[in-house]
């Protein structure tokens, strides 16, 4: 990788007063809109982690949890294939919150409720500026995940939903 | 007749609901997308109609509710239509069932398949590049995909983009 040191500068300097793209520039930056599309991939792959380890601690959970964690599985598929990659580079699959599991199935479900109100209305926010069917999948994925934090209160009252 | 889930009803709806993220789905015009979820939302408050006659007790109540719900919509819709300067689609007078609904269970089959389709129709709401109509299409769709996840018994990955529930 190329330093910005003193005997660099005067090379940039030059290239950058000529007409046309650097080549030596780098790849251009994200744009705004694919930034927000990787926050959403990010936040997608945060939910899915925190649905598995409830889903571990708490195997009594499990089957009412696995749909919508498969749910979540899609929503990501879905982002990711949306994603126009460089050759040779992948989306991260990184997660950037691990909270701890709380110390009942109660509050781990409200964990999980609270975290679905969250993502949903962070997709919201990414409905400004994105293509029309990019703001229809992030729409989509906000209803989505509007309907499990109802599914989850279900699930915390013992109600069929 | 109509049919209660015509295409047509929803032209600009479902082609940008059926348009997959990647490709590039044209901008809506704001009113003809109000349109097709008023036209959605009158099918939904017919449908109802019939969805309450079959049910009884807390069932019917939720129905009733639900169908309330509808006729509000409804008239926030016209209201909209009518601030931009369109005149808002009326109501058939009839319209034609997808399927046969003589029970309870068909009722509530129908219940979610009218949610679903509205749920559509607020989505192509969003293909506008109106940002405040798109807010409010993302939002709209909310309540009829929590309505639809309700009466099916099943929630789907992508409401208003076509997923099929278990009949």
């Amino acid at each position: 990788m190329l330093a910005a040191s003193a005997t660099t500068l005067p090379l940039f300097a030059a290239l950058s007063a000529c007409a046309g793209p650097n080549p030596l520039a780098g790849p251009p930056p994200l744009s705004a809109g694919v930034r927000s599309l990787l926050q959403a991939v990010t936040a997608e792959q945060n939910l899915i982690w925190i649905y598995k380890r409830t889903m571990v601690s708490y195997s009594a959970l499990a089957p009412g949890l696995a749909a919508l964690l498969a749910e979540h599985q899609a929503h990501l598929d879905q982002l990711r294939a949306s994603i126009v990659e460089p050759p040779g580079k992948t989306v991260p699959a990184t997660v950037t919150s691990k909270p701890a599991v709380p110390g009942t199935p109660a509050a781990a479900i409200a964990q999980l409720r609270a975290a679905e109100q969250s993502a949903s209305t962070a997709q919201l926010r990414r409905l400004a500026g994105a293509s029309p069917s990019l703001a229809q999948l992030y729409a989509s994925i906000a209803a989505s995940e509007a309907t499990h934090v109802t599914a989850l209160s279900a699930l915390a009252n013992g109600t069929p939903h | 007749m109509r049919t209660l889930l015509s295409a047509t009803e929803s032209t600009a709806a479902q082609t940008a609901a059926q348009t997959a993220a990647q490709t590039a789905a044209p901008p809506v015009q704001p009113v003809q997308a109000l349109q097709a979820a008023l036209a959605a939302e009158h099918a939904a408050v017919y449908g109802y109609g019939i969805v309450g006659a079959l049910l009884t007790g807390t069932s019917q109540a939720a129905a009733r509710a639900d169908w309330e719900a509808h006729q509000e919509a409804r008239d926030t819709l016209e209201a909209m239509i009518v601030k931009l300067g369109g005149t808002p689609v009326a109501a058939s007078a009839a319209y034609q069932l997808p399927f046969t609904v003589d029970s309870a269970q068909s009722a509530r089959r129908l219940a979610a398949a009218l949610e679903d389709g509205v749920a559509q129709a607020y989505l192509g709401v969003v293909a506008s590049t109106e940002a405040t109509l798109r807010t409010f299409g993302a939002l709209a769709m909310q309540p009829p995909a929590n309505r639809a996840a309700a009466w099916s018994g099943a929630t789907v990955a992508f409401p208003g983009m076509g997923d099929s529930r278990p009949p």
